[in-house]
């Protein structure tokens, strides 16, 4: 298999002097769960729609095994799109709605028929068939959204944040049915989200946009502990973020001379003492105390605020020299630490927890 | 939440009531009363040429009798069908070009340009579509220069239906401009995305989202040719009799108001039996 399944080449789109995607390479191979996640405007859709032939590349090229597909008329493309909207047919059917792609594409009655009937089956819709779209619950016409596209047997299927109109209890139970389904079809989902949690559940790898551009590609591990620049870190959320020189004292230890003390790393091979760096520390990585003395990387600062999120709960902290740090803590440990909004605590870290960002950019650059 | 209290109730009650009532008024005095005198009158006699207070059914069985009624009541109807057919299908290139192909900005310019029409009275247009086509007139003469017969045009469905498309035709543009304006654009991308050529997304998506309007725009170029009386007389002449014309002959010759208020009433139920089935028609749903 070294054939990928669908690949974009140096895409461009400009409405006007705006440039909403700019030099996008991206491959995605066959079975492949793909999520492209980012901020509202950063080009995540658009890019979906080019791969869907709903808007023109003004440069590049998009190609679906390995032949050209730009100037393919939209009606003769094999990406069916999930909808963030679902736009369902409401004038139509559960069943015609379903029917409708295999209607168009001539496929005989019968078989049409036959097919409709497996996947109304498949997505447990098969009950509703003959009801009026606009009259199904959120969940039903997710479903009926989902056999619309699948039952015309795509290699890839294309989906534009098709949770979001759904509760979160219902999100939920759609992730994992997405999820099963695309495992059992073994076919390439490229999904666009801005949700954190539906993209690193539900996806292989993730694409990070800003700005038009790939901030970082890889897998959702990679992503959470490895962000390669300010943006991801600040993006994923969950990340304090420290800049400042490297730097090796005399006594040999290495790391970041930042506003709030050297703050220790365990790895700098790959960097020069004097390039400025940026150090990012996970939120559950990160120690609080009341009392000082508890570790190498320790920085006194004021207690702002708890968020209460569950079994977890993030504290946001405030160095003196104004760094926002957040750590996140068991409810139990915050209970044994017993600590106050406005009070002073220490925030504290081990020197591999810190990830230096941009490390093989600077590499290259060096 | 607190339950709003009886008193407080009452009073929005009454406010929302004040505002709502001029229009139930307004109906009540200039429709729903002339209206009721009208059935009243279909009962009433003319003795001596006089208007009589009557309850007799002598009006009714004369006009439902009438040979020459039904023939016009059905050629009338018949026509404006057509009429408002024609219409339609001429103004829908140019409503679906306005509402898909052009710019916001541009499709108000074009509007505003097809409502220009209504700025000149009817009747002046009227009169001079009856200069433009009559002997020696504008279009006579082209067809002449050109070779072809250059007797007048009036007094033919032609000239009739040219009556119907000054009158009918901004109203359907603007109505069917509007019902294509709101095809949710989604929609259309959808079933292109699935396959279908635009002629299918035409039929299956614009079509059925749009059929309100589009019926809409049917039904009331039907209602306006239907009762049209002045291009039916100035330019379809006396060789199309239709109800309007049969109308006012009734009542020039000899005071038979209760006469012509049963061919009214007859008129009024042909169109609102249409508009139902219309209306009934245009906001069918699908599935259950």
């Amino acid at each position: 298999m070294t054939q990928p399944l669908l690949e974009l080449h140096n895409l461009n789109k400009s409405y006007g002097t705006f440039e909403a995607v700019k030099d996008i390479d991206l491959t995605v191979d066959t079975g492949e769960f793909l999520a492209i996640m980012g901020p509202s405007g950063c080009g995540k859709t658009t890019t979906l729609r080019m791969m869907a032939g709903l808007e023109e590349p003004t440069r590049g090229d998009i190609r679906l095994e390995g032949q050209q597909i730009n100037d393919l008329p939209v009606w003769q493309r094999e990406t069916p799109l999930v909808w963030q909207n679902l736009a369902l047919f409401p004038y139509m059917t559960v069943r015609e709605n379903v029917e409708f792609g295999l209607r168009m594409k001539k496929v005989p009655g019968p078989e049409r028929q036959q097919r409709c009937a497996e996947w109304l089956e498949r997505l447990g819709i098969a009950g509703f068939a003959d009801r009026n779209v606009a009259k199904l619950s959120g969940g039903q016409r997710q479903r009926v959204a989902l056999a619309r596209s699948l039952v015309l047997q795509p290699k890839v299927l294309l989906l534009d944040e098709p949770l979001s109109a759904l509760d979160a209890h219902m999100s939920i139970r759609m992730q994992g049915e997405l999820k099963r389904l695309q495992r059992e079809l073994g076919i390439t989902f490229v999904y666009v989200t801005h949700s954190h949690s539906e993209a690193f559940s539900l996806a292989d790898r993730v694409v990070i946009m800003n700005a038009g551009r790939i901030e970082q590609l890889g897998t959702p591990q990679d992503i959470f502990l490895r962000p390669k620049s300010r943006f991801v870190a600040q993006f994923v959320g969950g990340i304090s973020l420290f800049s400042g020189m490297l730097k090796t004292t005399r006594e040999g230890k290495v790391g970041i001379d930042s506003a709030d003390g050297l703050l220790q790393i365990a790895d700098p091979a790959s960097v020069q003492t004097g390039t400025k760096c940026d150090l990012a520390v996970r939120a559950d990585r990160i120690n609080v105390t009341t009392q000082p003395g508890w570790g190498t990387n320790e920085v006194p600062c004021t207690l702002m605020s708890e968020e209460f999120a569950g079994a977890v709960v993030n504290l946001h902290l405030e160095t003196a020299a104004g760094t926002g740090i957040v750590a996140q803590l068991q409810q139990r440990d915050l209970e044994r630490l017993s600590a106050r909004a406005g009070q002073q605590v220490y925030a504290s870290w081990h020197p591999e927890d810190g990830v230096l960002l941009g490390v093989t950019a600077l590499k290259a650059a060096a | 939440m607190s339950v709003l209290s009886a008193k407080v109730r009452l009073r929005r009650r009454a406010w929302f009531a004040l505002w709502a009532a001029p229009l139930p008024i307004w109906f009540a005095l200039f429709f729903m009363g002339p209206m009721l005198l009208l059935i009243a009158m279909s009962f009433w006699s003319v003795q001596n040429y006089r208007l009589t207070p009557d309850f007799s059914l002598s009006a009714w069985s004369y006009v439902l009798s009438l040979d020459f009624l039904w023939s016009t009541f059905w050629r009338s109807y018949g026509l404006s069908l057509i009429s408002a057919a024609l219409v339609s299908l001429l103004a829908f290139p140019a409503s679906y070009a306005m509402a898909f192909l052009i710019t916001p900005a541009r499709r108000l310019t074009f509007l505003g340009l097809a409502l220009a029409p209504f700025f000149t009275s009817y009747l002046v247009r009227i009169y001079s579509l009856q200069v433009f086509l009559g002997e020696g007139g504008v279009l006579p003469q082209l067809f002449h220069s050109v070779g072809l017969s250059g007797a007048s045009l009036l007094n033919s469905y032609t000239a009739l239906f040219l009556g119907h498309a000054t009158l009918t035709l901004p109203v359907v543009l603007v109505l069917q401009t509007l019902a294509l304006g709101n095809v949710d654009r989604t929609e259309m991308s959808a079933a292109v995305n699935l396959g279908a050529r635009p002629q299918h997304v035409l039929r299956h998506i614009i079509l059925p989202a749009a059929r309100p309007g589009l019926s809409l725009g049917v039904l009331f170029a039907f209602l306006l040719s239907y009762a049209e009386f002045v291009s039916a007389t100035y330019l379809g002449g006396g060789v199309f009799q239709t109800l309007p014309i049969l109308l006012t002959d009734l009542i020039r010759g000899g005071q038979q108001w209760p006469r012509a208020a049963v061919v009214s009433l007859l008129m009024m139920a042909a169109l609102m039996l249409t508009s139902l089935v219309t209306v009934a028609w245009a906001y069918r749903q699908k599935g259950n």
